[in-house]
């Protein structure tokens, strides 16, 4: 497998990351702005920086088609940047009308509405009015109790589903009449006005859900909780109990984000920096490994001459007794502090091949699957 | 109404909305209740497990039904019994330690150790453990403290001692604390450190 491609870009988090649709352009968010890097060769050099927010951002998304970049940060607001001829990013604001930070939006497949979840317990689904020349909000309420940390769209951008901090993982629909048409009928339900509750999952222990997200057909959902699991459900139909509820506890630590790459596998990453696989379907899922390799440390320069006397030496100035041979102020992993974002890459026949991480210590790492 | 104080009224307690008006333990995930009763009548039959010498049937049944339900006093019941039950660390661990413990029932409970399957069993062993080390002393007036160690009474010289320590505040068991940290790091060693994080975010507590 090729070694995973690592840019380093700064010393700071990144909260979320998006890449462009030809995934020359890639908007990092860093503290209160977004910027804006190129591609050149292989690496990313800093083209623009998208101000205007004043405080944390906490997330960014690019819609594919129309290259429109959403971001929403803790001053509770979102604004859609629209590029113009000239290079310039025009910033709409658009008024979610939440009282607490929003914490992260996503757009929806066919870039008429995104969702922005927040800390006000609404998730805010918001669609562009014509006659007013701008963006509007619609609230989704009921029955989410705490914080809603993540939102994932249904490929029918129809249905959402939000992991909150109330230990739930729901499934709602966000249909708006005049913009969606009405979507087919699923495993999730038929007629689905605004705020129908489609699904509410919970696992055992009631962990905050840190992130959610659909199957590529849409008939299952993943979603990752505190406590070190991931938990699978696939229904069976509206008011119906589910075909199968699966929860494989890890013994790693807890995953903040993950991703299906198949129907039958998942990446998932989290604070133990780095990224693992999960493979299975309705009968059952298990943890397959990592996608790191396992290598003893190359970077590393040769062992020195392992002398009595360097031993007492690093023991009197380090304080450890291994001498050359033990460099632990690295991590074995690629990332060197907890992953926030994975997102797709490159994609190839319904498969995804290649998957970004984004992460707390300043690096996009894009790898193979 | 001049002579009412407008502002002596808590307008948090009036709106819907606040956060005051929030019931958090709608948040917690649905167990049974248990009452006291039965949990004391449990802990009768896991001690007469352990009188008998049957201490991986004991463990077994202390893991398996948890009295997630019942009140404080239930759980500082079952936690006192389980004392007893951890006489001494795994076979395996640093000698210096176990000196003082007979050492069949090293062998026996490590045995068990190795027994127990089920991420679910070993979740629950961590959760008694971390409720042994913040149990300070026997009366629930101090409750977890800041450290395991917090309600004991630490003598000046208790610095190697905790083998030496008396017993008195552990309900009968010798060793407290570095019995648990014993116990605690083989767990961590079988299952990682997955388990720990889900007996932190878990809220049905032991």
């Amino acid at each position: 497998m090729p070694a995973p491609e690592v840019h380093h870009l700064f010393h700071a988090p990144i909260a979320d990351h998006s890449f462009s649709a030809d995934r020359s352009t890639l908007a990092v968010a860093r503290d209160n702005n977004v910027e804006l890097y190129h591609r050149s060769g292989n690496a990313f050099k800093l083209q623009d920086e998208l101000r205007g927010h004043d405080k944390t951002i906490t997330g960014v998304d690019i819609a594919p088609r129309s290259g429109r970049i959403v971001t929403c940060s803790q001053d509770r607001n979102a604004y859609v940047w629209e590029p113009s001829h000239n290079g310039e990013w025009k910033p709409t604001l658009v008024l979610l009308r939440i009282n607490r930070a929003a914490t992260g939006v996503r757009w929806c497949p066919n870039e008429t509405k995104f969702a922005v979840g927040s800390g006000a317990r609404i998730i805010a689904v918001c669609y562009f009015e014509e006659e007013n020349d701008w963006w509007v909000s619609k609230h989704i309420k009921k029955p989410i109790r705490s914080t809603v940390t993540s939102v994932a769209w249904h490929p029918n951008s129809v249905l959402l589903a939000a992991g909150s901090t109330d230990g739930h993982a729901r499934v709602f629909s966000s249909f708006v009449k005049g913009i969606d048409e009405r979507p087919e009928p699923s495993v999730w339900g038929e007629r689905l006005p605004f705020n129908t509750v489609c699904g509410e999952y919970l696992n055992p222990t009631a962990g905050w859900v840190h992130d959610v997200a659909f199957s590529p057909s849409g008939d299952a959902l993943a979603f990752c909780s505190h406590d070190s699991s991931v938990t699978i459900v696939y229904p069976s139909g509206l008011e119906q109990p589910p075909q199968a509820v699966i929860s494989i506890a890890t013994q790693l630590l807890p995953f903040a984000s993950l991703l299906w790459s198949s129907e039958t596998e998942l990446v998932a990453a989290g604070y133990d920096c780095g990224v693992y696989r999960l493979s299975g379907d309705a009968n059952g899922w298990q943890l397959t490994g990592s996608l790191e390799e396992k290598k003893e440390r190359p970077s590393m320069p040769e062992q020195r001459e392992e002398s009595a006397l360097n031993m007492f030496r690093s023991m009197d100035l380090k304080g450890r007794s291994g001498g050359a041979a033990m460099d632990d102020t690295k991590l074995k992993t690629v990332h060197q502090n907890s992953i926030n974002t994975v997102r797709s890459f490159q994609e190839s026949g319904g498969q995804i091949r290649k998957i970004s991480t984004g992460g707390v210590d300043g690096r996009v790492v894009v790898w193979d699957v | 109404m001049a002579d009412f104080n407008w502002r002596t009224i808590n307008i948090d307690a009036l709106d819907p909305e606040s956060a005051y008006n929030f019931d958090l333990s709608t948040l917690t995930p649905t167990v049974q209740p248990t009452s006291t009763q039965d949990v004391q009548t449990l802990n009768g039959q896991i001690r007469q497990l352990l009188r008998g010498g049957n201490a991986e049937g004991a463990l077994r049944g202390g893991l398996e039904n948890v009295p997630y339900g019942a009140d404080e006093q239930g759980k500082v019941d079952r936690i006192c019994l389980y004392l007893p039950a951890f006489p001494g660390p795994p076979h395996d661990v640093d000698n210096r330690m176990s000196q003082s413990n007979p050492p069949n029932r090293d062998v026996a409970l490590t045995a068990t150790h190795i027994q127990i399957r089920g991420s679910e069993l070993c979740d629950t062993l961590m959760k008694y453990l971390y409720k042994g080390m913040g149990q300070g002393s026997n009366t629930a007036a101090h409750p977890s403290g800041n450290t395991g160690a917090g309600g004991r009474n630490l003598t000046p010289q208790a610095t190697g001692g905790f083998t030496q320590a008396s017993g008195r505040n552990f309900g009968g068991g010798e060793g407290g604390m570095s019995v648990f940290l014993s116990w605690h790091e083989k767990l961590v060693e079988m299952v990682g450190p997955g388990s720990i994080v889900r007996v932190m975010s878990d809220r049905r507590t032991v």
